[in-house]
């Protein structure tokens, strides 16, 4: 009555056939190369940056040797650092300009049945899918007329306004959506205990609303991050650049070219982004899906 | 003309102007008799009627009183005077509200045999009964207040060392003692934690409140017996009671005025409706008319905008350059050299809409006059200041916040927007920079009928557009999904790993891998090389159009691929398994799970994401345009001005930027975004967020 142990299965999940066992092995194939096609590429660049044989162009079978040079290139030689202010300066304050007016319009879209509310969320909707550059011609008019009355208006206070009038329309929606998701009561109770309007945004909204409001901040300030095309168009001199067009010059123009250099810059923005992302993707898509699939 | 007054909430009132009455009286016959000869007798006698109005018994009372109100107010006024002397060297707040008081004194007294007489008599003196039985209590809760505040100071100042040292060693004893109460609960507390009584967490809660409570009983014993920090105290909560509860209490008596007011009908005796016309002319006026002074103010601000801004723009005073809304029409034609013709253009556009939001002005200010004349009729009040503040407030809140978010999104984004629009109309192009004229749309019948250099390639382009849209965002899909699936079967190990992989395409910015791609993809670039020496030919890649296209299709799946795992991954994770297992106990074989449960749920849930994905890469310019400029460039096909992997985007941008297409551009612009705009329509107008409102 002996039963060998060899024979006994234990799983909880149904013994594999023949058919699954190579389905198996075809699954682990495909996802082992997808992530080969992943990280080699990101390799290639992590290895370029360090690497001290490559010239101006990155090359195959140039050899390896450790060196920080293209790093020192970049800080000493580029407008890099320039760029990376830039940058941060952009985000940080279309982040800030952005966050004051959602927080407001979500709000109001959310909480208030008003006249003229649906029509608008309507044009709103519409409007956020407009893309930014079909006002590209008269940008450049607008920045004529606004910087020769008010001179200190500069090119990267109007991509400012840009990118924060066009995160408007879209974030209201995102942040209706989630407010909408939470009961009117505490504003209710709030309102008894008498609390003005202005009162209930700031003492039961804001706080309510700090996890989206914290991932739209996140949003509009990655946005002068990635963006290429506005910063290219409004910005005129490479002082003036954000990373984005600065690091295409690296790559681009006949003068500058240093590739090296450009992996290098490109892995110092990387770095700090893949930890973003991935410490907060899970909160960072869901902020697309609220607004979206609600 | 009503038998009856009503207030807000619709209440019926007599009325108390016995002419009004009577001829209310026979305007009601007059509509309920239909016999012609009644109806003329009634007539005439309304006539007589208003003929003898002078005569009127109850008009000579109500005259009798108007004079008898109009000396009393004057004598209000100078003995207010001399009340006002006598309060010399009185607190300006206190000073305020005790002439308040006196005023509401001796209103009571001369309103109160009125009362009977006319409702504004009556309201009058219903205000200031509220005023006077009120106000007394406010002003004794100041006066105290302020007195024991100016002690308080003058502790402060004058700090008596014994005391204080006293008050210290006071104190001292006592914080001893609270430490000795909290060390013991303290002990006692990790008693019952070491016998099992209590869990660690419950002791730490507690410990937590002891503590707070430590704090509290130190800071109370501290403020009760030190005199410096004591009268610190004081000073701090006499000015809270001076300033704030005291407008909390003025609230209160203005909430109850509010309540009189809508309680107490008016009833007029001239004909006021014709305001609402007569004055819309100039924001503001209607208001003065209606006795609301405040309201009055903030649209004369909007008078002033209109007639002091806004016109005179429109009308090309104070312009930068162009004239107004003329120079819509004209566009710089016949100015100076200088003039540019873009610049009349904006400022046109904006002259347009400084007069739209005038035109709202006007229609706000005549609505509101119509309103409040054709309720005084009817006999509700016109609200006064603090119940249209009030108003603005609640109702207008909404208005108020997204005003400054509308401003902007008028401002930075109609006007480029609008501009574009009607730029698409007219030939700015490189021949017509500075100046250029309205052309009317033969920029559109260029493009729709592919005549001319630009139109001949919108087709091809468009075509190409559409082809990489689809497949490249497909293709993505199609791999982020099916990656995700694979990942997500349990019997896979190390999804942690695979999924931190999988996810680093999204995470690491598209412009950086772009870039390098292109740079890996040049002629001697390493991926270039490794693809020669595997497949033996020789690849170019970047010249070769067919070749480039196909690269940056696998490379759009590679960078969006991950975007789409990340969403399907989630949604994977939250199907419940006890689906699988039902459908697994009806005999469901893998393929039927997978498109019977798997597919839907994810699909429905990613649906307007997923959507999404096909207008981002509609209009993905960057990986175009940083991958290999649009370029390869195909001048048989494509023309000079486009390379065959231009999308309309990048084809856009070389227009408008690189060869000052402007017009064309913009025609183009619009085609998109209105391709743009009614595919969002379509699918939003049947989501949710719009039915459930």
């Amino acid at each position: 009555m002996k039963k060998k142990k060899s024979n006994l299965y234990l799983g909880d999940r149904q013994p594999l056939d023949t058919l699954g066992k190579v389905g198996l092995g075809l699954s682990y194939t495909a996802l082992i190369l997808w992530t080969i096609a992943i990280l080699w590429p990101i390799l290639q660049m992590i290895v370029s940056a360090f690497n001290g044989m490559q010239q101006e162009y990155i090359i195959m079978n140039g050899g390896f040797s450790f060196s920080f040079k293209h790093f020192e290139y970049l800080f000493t030689e580029t407008l890099y650092p320039k760029w990376m202010f830039n940058t941060i300066f952009i985000s940080v304050s279309t982040a800030i300009i952005t966050l004051i007016f959602v927080s407001f319009t979500g709000f109001a879209y959310s909480r208030y049945r008003f006249k003229g509310r649906k029509a608008s969320l309507m044009a709103i909707m519409l409007i956020q899918t407009i893309p930014s550059f079909a006002g590209l011609t008269a940008y450049f008019t607008m920045y004529s007329i606004i910087s020769d009355v008010v001179p200190f208006f500069s090119r990267q206070m109007m991509l400012i306004l840009i990118y924060s009038a066009g995160g408007i329309a879209g974030n209201t929606f995102i942040l209706k959506g989630y407010l909408d998701s939470i009961s009117m009561e505490l504003d209710d109770a709030a309102k008894i205990d008498g609390c003005s309007n202005l009162k209930v945004y700031k003492l039961i909204i804001l706080p309510i609303a700090r996890p989206m409001l914290a991932i739209i901040a996140l949003w509009s300030f990655l946005g002068p991050f990635m963006d290429y095309m506005l910063p290219k168009i409004i910005l005129t001199s490479p002082q003036s650049y954000t990373l984005a067009a600065g690091l295409f010059t690296l790559i681009n123009d006949k003068e500058n070219m240093n590739e090296p250099a450009f992996a290098a810059g490109g892995l110092l923005i990387a770095v700090p982004t893949v930890l973003l992302f991935t410490v907060l993707q899970k909160q960072l898509v869901s902020g697309l899906s609220n607004g979206a699939v609600k | 003309m009503e038998l009856k007054l009503y207030d807000h909430i619709d209440n019926a009132y007599n009325r108390k102007n016995e002419f009004l009455h009577e001829s209310a009286l026979i305007h009601d016959e007059i509509a309920r008799t239909k016999d012609r000869k009644i109806r003329a007798a009634l007539k005439t006698k309304l006539q007589e009627l208003e003929k003898g109005k002078d005569f009127h018994q109850y008009i000579q009372k109500l005259r009798k009183y108007e004079l008898d109100e109009k000396t009393f107010l004057d004598n209000l006024k100078k003995e207010t005077e001399d009340f006002k002397q006598s309060l010399k060297g009185v607190n300006k707040q206190e000073e305020k509200l005790k002439l308040k008081y006196f005023i509401a004194s001796k209103e009571v007294e001369f309103y109160k045999p009125y009362v009977d007489l006319c409702y504004d008599a009556e309201v009058k003196y219903k205000k200031a009964i509220v005023i006077f039985e009120q106000m007394k209590e406010v002003i004794d809760h100041l006066e105290f207040n302020l007195k024991e505040l100016e002690n308080a100071k003058k502790a402060v100042k004058n700090k008596d060392r014994a005391k204080e040292s006293a008050g210290k060693k006071a104190a001292k004893i006592r914080k001893a003692q609270v430490e000795k109460d909290f060390k013991s609960n303290l002990l006692k507390l990790k008693q019952k934690k070491n016998e099992g009584l209590i869990s660690v967490k419950a002791l730490e809660n507690e410990k937590r409140q002891l503590v707070a409570r430590k704090k509290k009983d130190i800071s109370i014993i501290e403020n009760s017996s030190i005199p410096s920090k004591y009268n610190k105290e004081l000073v701090e909560n006499k000015t809270y009671e001076t300033t704030k509860a005291i407008k909390q209490k003025l609230a209160v008596i203005d909430d109850n005025e509010s309540n009189v007011i809508r309680t107490v009908p008016i009833e007029l005796d001239k004909n006021i409706s014709f305001y609402a016309i007569a004055t819309c002319w100039l924001p503001g006026l209607g208001q003065y008319l209606n006795k609301q002074y405040a309201k009055m103010a903030l649209f004369l601000l909007g008078s002033f905008f209109i007639y002091c801004l806004a016109i005179p723009y429109a009308l090309g005073f104070g312009n930068y350059q162009a004239d107004g809304i003329m120079s819509l029409v004209t566009l710089a034609d016949g100015a100076s050299k200088l003039d540019k013709s873009m610049i009349y253009m904006v400022e046109g556009i904006i002259s347009v809409i400084l007069i739209l939001l005038s035109v709202s002005i006007f229609i706000i200010s005549y609505r509101d006059v119509k309103k409040v004349t054709k309720d005084a009729i009817r006999g509700i009040r016109p609200k006064n200041w603090f119940e249209t503040k009030r108003s603005i407030l609640e109702e207008g809140f909404p208005y108020l916040v997204s005003l400054p978010a509308l401003v902007v999104i008028l401002f930075i984004i109609m006007v480029p927007l609008t501009t574009t629009i009607l730029l698409s109309f007219t030939n700015m192009d490189p021949k017509h920079q500075s100046k250029f004229q309205w052309n009317g749309i033969s920029n559109y019948l260029e493009l729709a009928t592919s005549e001319g250099m630009i139109g001949t390639v919108f087709w091809a382009i468009l075509s190409w557009t559409l082809i990489w849209t689809i497949v490249a965002t497909s293709f993505a899909i199609l791999l982020g999904f099916g990656l995700a699936l694979i990942t997500n079967n349990d019997r896979i190990k190390g999804k942690g790993f695979f999924r931190g992989v999988f996810i680093l395409p999204w995470a690491i910015p598209a412009f950086i891998t772009i870039m390098f791609f292109s740079i890996m993809f040049a002629r001697q670039g390493i991926l270039t090389q490794i693809l020669n020496a595997i497949t033996g030919l020789t690849l170019d890649i970047k010249n070769n159009p067919m070749q480039t296209r196909i690269v940056i299709i696998l490379l759009q799946g590679w960078l969006g691929s991950a975007y789409v795992f990340l969403l399907s991954t989630g949604v994977l994770q939250a199907i419940p398994a006890d689906l699988y297992e039902a459908a697994q106990i009806d005999g469901a074989t893998a393929w039927q799970k997978l498109a019977r449960i798997t597919l839907p749920i994810v699909l429905f849930q990613t649906a307007p994401l997923l959507i999404g994905q096909y207008t981002f890469n509609f209009n993905n310019f960057s990986i175009i345009y940083l991958f290999n400029g649009g370029g390869p460039f195909n001048p048989s096909v494509y023309g000079n001005l486009a390379g065959s992997t231009d999308i309309l985007i990048s084809y856009i941008y070389k227009l408008t930027m690189d060869n000052q297409q402007q017009a064309v551009g913009a025609a183009v612009t619009m085609i998109i975004s209105l391709a743009l705009m009614l595919f969002t329509f379509i699918g939003f107008k049947n989501s949710k967020a719009f039915k459930e409102d």
